[in-house]
C-alpha cells in the first residue's frame, strides 16, 4: 500500500459524440508531485483535468485518489482545490470573503476564519488586501487570491487550469516561481494544465505530454527535453530539425546522399524508414575534420536573437535547410557571415531516431 | 471451501450493484438532485400553463360544440362567412399600414437620438417611451376626445370619421411606437467608427455612407421592428374595440365570438388564424438573432456624430413633432378625465374618478390590478429568475433543459387574446383538476406570468450568461452547496436584471387587457378591463380616468425601479467600481 500512487488514472476514455477526446489514458501521480499536462489546444489536457475534478465524467476508466475509487464521486465529496483560467473570483465578495468562502461550511469560528485568511494572504504575498474587491486587483493579484481560496480548505490535490495564461509575460515568469515555491513549501500534490512548454519545463517534477487525446510521453522535464519519445514531443517541447532517412547498416542512417553515424541501440532494422532529429543548439561548429558526421554547409541567413544567433544552413546534397543556434560567445570566435561556407557537426549522441514517418 | 467461495462472490456482486446504483444516482449530490427536482417542477409548470392550454385551443378549433372532431369545418365556415372573412383584409390593411408608419418613424427618431447632435436627447427618449406605461386603450380614448363626434379638433379630419381605420391606425401607432423605438435604438447603438472613417477616406458621400454603412448595420433591427409591430397590431384588440366602430378586425372578432355570441369554437378558429403571423414573427426573430450576433465584434470603436447643422435641425424638428403628438394624446386623456361633463361643463373636477358610481368594477378593480401586478412581479420574478438560473447553471439534465427552453420561448409566439381563450378552454373544463383556480386571482397571475414569460426568461438568461461559468464548479470544489452560491453571489450580481424583470412584469400586468379580459370574474375585475367596460357602457370620461390611474401607477413603479437601481444598488454594489 505504501508504494501506491496518490492519484491513479486507469484507462480513461472520453467520447464527446463521435469525437474521442481522451483515448486510454493511464497515469500515476505520487504524493507531493508537481505534474504538468502539456499539449496544444484540443489535445485533451483540460478534459483530463475536468475528469479528475469530477466536473466531467469519463466514458470509461477509473480514478483512484489515496486508494479510494472516486470515479463516480460527486465533486463536493472529492478532495481538491481548483484555480481556473478565469480565476472565477466572486466579484461581489471582497478578498477575505472570497478566500473564506469554503471555510464557512466547515464550522470554523469567526476568529479561526480571520486567522486562516490572514495566514493564506501572507502565504501568497497579499497581506492587508482583505477588504478589496476583485475588480480593484491586478490580474496577478487576482490569481493569487484564487490560489489562496483553493488552498483554504487544505485540499490534498491542487488543480490549476492554465493559471498563468491570462497574465502578461513578466508577471507570468514571476508567478511561475512563486507557485512552484509555494507548492514545495506546502507539499500539496499539484496538477497544472498548460500549453506553454517553458512553464512546464520550469515548474514540473513530471511532464505529461499529450496530443490528440493520448499521452505521448511521461517524464521529468530533462528527460522529455533530451529524450523525446515521439517526433511530436520533440517538436512541441523545444525546437527540432528533422531529416527523413533510412537504416542503412549497423549504426548508419542514410538521408539522401548523406550517411550519418548514429548511436546503436535503436529498434530499427536494415531498410526501415526513420526520422532523424537534432536540436538547433546541438549542432557543433569548431569541430575536428575527422570527427563523425561532419558536413559542409552554406550559411543562408543569420538572425540575431540577443543571447544567441540563429543560422539557417544549407547542407551540401540535402534539400531542406536546417536551423542551428550559436551562442554569442561561440559566435565571436566564428565570425560567421551570410553566404559563407562552414563545417559543422551533427554529433552522433545528439541525434534522435524516430521509426517511421511522422 | 464452499464458504470462502460465497465470501468472494458476494462482494463482487455487491460491487456491481453498487456501481450500477452510483452510475444512476451517485454522480449527483443531494443538493444537485433537489435543485434538479425544482427544475422538473418548473418544466411541469410551464407545460401545464403554456403548452396544454394551447394544445386544448388547437384541438377546439377542429371540434364542434359537442366536442366531436370535425376536421377543418370551422375554418371553411369562417372563410365562407363574408363578414368574418373581411376581417382578414381589414386586419392586414391596418397592420401593414401601421407597420410602415411605425418602422419609419422609429428609425428616424432612433437615428435622431443615437446619431445626431440634437440637444435634450434624454428628455426626448423619456417622452417617446411614455406610451409603454399606458394601456393600449388610452390612445383610443384620447382620439375620441380629439377627433370624435364632439372632438376638439375633428375638423382636421375633413369630414372623415375617426371611428374606423384612421383611429385604429393612429392608436396602434401610438402604443406600439415605444416597442419599436427600443429595438431600433439597440440596432443603431452598434456603430463602428472605423467603417465611417474608411468610407470617408475612400471618398464616399454622406448619402452613400448612409446606404452602405448605416443602413446595412441596422438592417436586422429594422426587419425585427417590422415583424414585431405587425404582430402587436394584428393581435391587439383594445384599440379597435374602442375606436374601430363598425370596422371589424380579427382580434375584435374573437372577442365578439366568445364574449358576445358564446361561440367558443369559432373563437378558437379565429385564434388559430391569428397565431400564424405571430409564429412567423417568432421564427423570423429567432433567425435574426442568430444573424445579428455575427455582426458585432469586440474591437468596434464607438462612433461620435459630427456636427451637421441642417441635419441636426431637421431631426430636432422631428423629435419635437413626435414628442408633441405623444404628449398631446396623453395629456388629452388626462384632461378629459378631469373635465366634469364633456363638452357641456368644462370645469375641472375629480368626479370621473368616482369609479364606484359606475359599472366596471369601481376602485376595487384598481386595487385588484395593483394586487395582481404585485403578485405577478414578485412570484413571476422569483420563478422565472430561479428557473433560468437552473437552466443556465445546473450541471446535467440536458433533455429537461431543452424542453424548458422550448416552453419558455413559446409564449412569445402566442398573442394575449389567444392565450386568454386557451386558458378558458383548459382551466374551465370540468374534468381539469385545476378547475378550481378558474375565476380567481390565481389564474390572472398565472396567465399574466405565462403571457410575458419569454422576454423575462431571455433577460435573466442573458444576465446569467455574463457571469463566469466556473462559479458553480469553484463552490462545489469548496464543498459549498450550490444554492448558497446562488444566494451569496449569483443573485446579488444579477440584481439589476432581477429588478428589470420585476418592473417589466408589473407594468405589463397593470396595462394588459388582451389575455385577462376572458379570465376575470365579478370579484377579480381589473383596472384595464374596467377601462374597456366603462368605455363600452359609454362612460368614456371615467374610462379615461382609469387609464390615467394605470399610467400614473406604472410611472410610479418605474420611478421606484429607478430609485432602487440607482440609489440602493449604487450603495450596496461598490464592488462594481474599479
Amino acid at each position: 500500500m505504501s508504494n501506491q500512487a496518490y492519484l491513479e488514472l486507469q484507462n480513461i476514455h472520453q467520447m464527446f459524440g463521435t469525437h474521442q477526446a481522451l483515448q486510454d489514458v493511464s497515469l500515476n501521480i505520487q504524493e507531493g508531485e508537481f505534474v504538468c499536462f502539456l499539449g496544444p489546444s484540443g489535445c485533451g489536457k483540460t478534459s483530463l483535468l475536468r475528469i479528475i475534478a469530477g466536473l466531467d465524467m469519463p466514458t470509461s476508466g477509473e480514478i483512484f485518489q489515496a486508494g479510494n475509487n472516486i470515479t463516480q464521486t460527486p465533486i463536493k465529496h472529492r478532495d481538491f482545490g481548483i484555480v481556473f483560467q478565469s480565476y472565477a473570483l466572486f466579484p461581489n465578495l471582497n478578498v477575505a470573503d472570497n478566500i473564506a468562502y469554503g471555510l464557512a461550511s466547515q464550522q470554523f469560528s469567526r476568529q479561526e476564519k480571520h486567522a486562516r485568511v490572514r495566514e493564506l494572504l501572507a502565504t501568497v504575498g497579499l497581506s492587508g488586501s482583505e477588504g478589496k474587491y476583485p475588480a480593484q486587483l491586478s490580474g496577478g493579484q487576482q490569481q493569487r487570491v484564487a490560489l489562496a481560496r483553493a488552498l483554504a480548505t487544505s485540499p490534498g490535490l491542487l488543480l490549476l487550469d492554465e493559471p498563468l495564461s491570462a497574465l502578461d509575460a513578466r508577471v507570468r515568469s514571476h508567478l511561475r516561481q512563486e507557485i512552484k515555491q509555494l507548492q514545495e513549501k506546502l507539499g500539496v500534490t499539484t496538477i497544472m494544465v498548460t500549453h506553454d512548454q517553458e512553464e512546464a519545463l520550469t515548474m514540473a517534477d513530471k511532464i505529461v505530454v499529450m496530443n490528440h487525446g493520448v499521452i505521448e510521453q511521461i517524464g521529468s522535464p530533462q528527460n522529455v527535453y533530451t529524450h523525446p519519445s515521439t517526433p511530436f514531443v520533440a517538436e512541441f517541447v523545444g525546437e527540432m530539425n528533422f531529416f527523413k532517412a533510412q537504416h542503412s547498416g549497423a549504426g548508419m542512417m542514410q538521408s539522401g546522399a548523406l550517411i550519418l553515424q548514429c548511436n546503436p541501440g535503436t529498434e530499427t532494422t536494415f531498410g526501415d524508414d526513420v526520422q532523424l532529429a537534432i536540436r538547433p543548439e546541438d549542432i557543433r561548429f569548431n569541430c575536428r575534420a575527422d570527427a563523425e558526421n561532419t558536413l559542409e554547409a552554406n550559411v543562408l541567413h543569420l538572425e540575431f536573437l540577443g543571447s544567441r544567433v540563429r543560422s539557417l544552413l544549407q547542407i551540401d546534397s540535402h534539400e531542406t535547410p536546417i536551423i542551428a543556434d550559436i551562442s554569442m560567445n561561440e559566435m565571436s570566435g566564428l565570425n560567421l557571415a551570410q553566404g559563407q561556407s562552414i563545417r559543422c557537426q551533427l554529433p552522433a549522441d545528439r541525434l534522435h531516431i524516430f521509426g517511421g514517418q511522422a | 471451501m464452499n464458504q470462502s467461495n460465497t465470501a468472494t462472490t458476494e462482494p463482487s456482486q455487491h460491487n456491481t450493484a453498487q456501481r450500477l446504483f452510483s452510475n444512476l444516482f451517485g454522480r449527483r449530490s443531494l443538493d444537485e438532485w433537489s435543485l434538479g427536482s425544482v427544475l422538473i417542477i418548473g418544466v411541469l409548470a410551464l407545460f401545464i400553463c403554456v403548452v396544454l392550454p394551447i394544445y386544448t385551443l388547437l384541438s377546439k378549433s377542429v371540434e364542434n360544440r359537442a366536442g366531436d372532431f370535425i376536421a377543418l369545418t370551422n375554418f371553411s365556415q369562417f372563410f365562407a362567412t363574408p363578414s368574418l372573412y373581411n376581417s382578414i383584409n381589414n386586419s392586414l390593411f391596418i397592420a401593414l399600414l401601421s407597420t410602415t408608419i411605425v418602422t419609419s418613424l422609429s428609425f428616424l427618431t432612433a437615428y435622431g437620438i443615437s446619431r445626431t447632435r440634437i440637444p435634450f436627447k434624454g428628455l426626448f427618449r423619456t417622452i417617446l417611451v411614455l406610451p409603454i406605461l399606458a394601456p393600449s386603450l388610452l390612445p383610443a380614448i384620447s382620439l375620441v376626445y380629439l377627433f370624435g363626434n364632439q372632438g376638439i379638433i375633428k375638423e382636421l379630419l375633413m369630414g372623415e370619421s375617426i371611428y374606423g381605420p384612421i383611429g385604429i391606425i393612429i392608436g396602434s401607432c401610438f402604443w406600439t411606437f415605444p416597442h419599436a423605438l427600443m429595438i431600433m435604438l439597440t440596432a443603431l447603438a452598434n456603430t463602428d467608427a472605423r467603417l465611417y472613417e474608411s468610407a470617408e477616406v475612400l471618398g464616399a458621400s454622406p448619402i452613400r455612407t448612409f446606404f452602405t454603412v448605416t443602413l446595412p448595420a441596422a438592417k436586422y433591427g429594422i426587419i425585427s421592428v417590422a415583424f414585431v409591430v405587425f404582430t402587436l397590431v394584428i393581435t391587439d384588440f383594445g384599440v379597435p374595440k374602442v375606436i374601430g366602430g363598425q370596422f371589424n378586425v380579427l382580434a375584435t372578432d374573437i372577442y365578439k365570438q366568445v364574449i358576445g355570441q358564446q361561440n367558443f369554437e369559432m373563437g378558437a378558429t379565429v385564434s388559430v388564424i391569428l397565431l400564424l403571423p405571430a409564429i412567423l414573427t417568432f421564427l423570423t426573430d429567432r433567425w435574426l438573432q442568430r444573424k445579428q450576433s455575427a455582426l458585432l465584434t469586440s474591437k468596434a470603436v464607438p462612433w461620435t456624430a459630427p456636427k451637421r447643422q441642417w441635419l441636426d435641425r431637421v431631426f430636432l424638428g422631428l423629435m419635437l413633432l413626435v414628442s408633441f403628438i405623444i404628449l398631446s394624446i396623453i395629456l388629452m386623456a388626462v384632461y378629459a378625465s378631469l373635465v366634469t361633463f364633456w363638452p357641456y361643463n368644462l370645469s375641472l373636477s375629480l368626479k370621473n374618478y368616482n369609479f364606484d358610481l359606475m359599472d366596471g368594477g369601481g376602485w376595487a378593480a384598481y386595487w385588484n390590478s395593483i394586487q395582481m401586478a404585485t403578485f405577478t412581479a414578485i412570484i413571476g420574478t422569483g420563478f422565472i429568475f430561479f428557473q433560468s438560473y437552473l437552466v443556465a447553471k445546473l450541471p446535467g439534465f440536458k433533455v429537461l433543459k431543452w424542453f424548458f427552453h422550448l416552453f419558455a420561448i413559446l409564449p412569445l409566439a402566442v398573442p394575449g387574446l389567444v392565450l386568454g381563450l386557451a386558458y378558458i378552454f383548459f382551466f374551465n373544463s370540468p374534468n381539469n383538476p385545476l378547475n378550481g383556480i378558474y375565476g380567481t386571482m390565481t389564474i390572472l397571475v398565472v396567465c399574466t406570468i405565462s403571457h410575458f414569460y419569454t422576454v423575462c426568461h431571455l433577460t435573466a438568461t442573458t444576465a446569467l450568461k455574463q457571469i463566469d461559468g466556473e462559479f458553480e464548479s469553484v463552490s462545489a470544489s469548496l464543498k459549498v452547496p450550490q444554492i448558497k452560491t446562488f444566494w451569496r453571489v449569483t443573485l446579488p450580481v444579477c440584481m439589476p436584471a432581477v429588478l428589470d424583470i420585476a418592473s417589466y412584469l408589473f407594468v405589463n400586468a397593470m396595462t394588459t387587457v388582451s389575455a385577462v379580459v376572458f379570465l376575470y370574474s365579478y370579484n377579480t375585475s381589473l383596472a384595464s378591463v374596467a377601462v374597456l367596460n366603462m368605455d363600452d357602457a359609454g362612460d368614456i370620461a371615467p374610462a379615461a380616468a382609469m387609464a390615467v390611474m394605470i399610467m400614473l401607477t406604472c410611472m410610479l413603479a418605474r420611478l421606484v425601479h429607478w430609485l432602487l437601481g440607482n440609489v440602493l444598488l449604487k450603495n450596496t454594489q461598490t464592488w462594481r467600481k474599479k
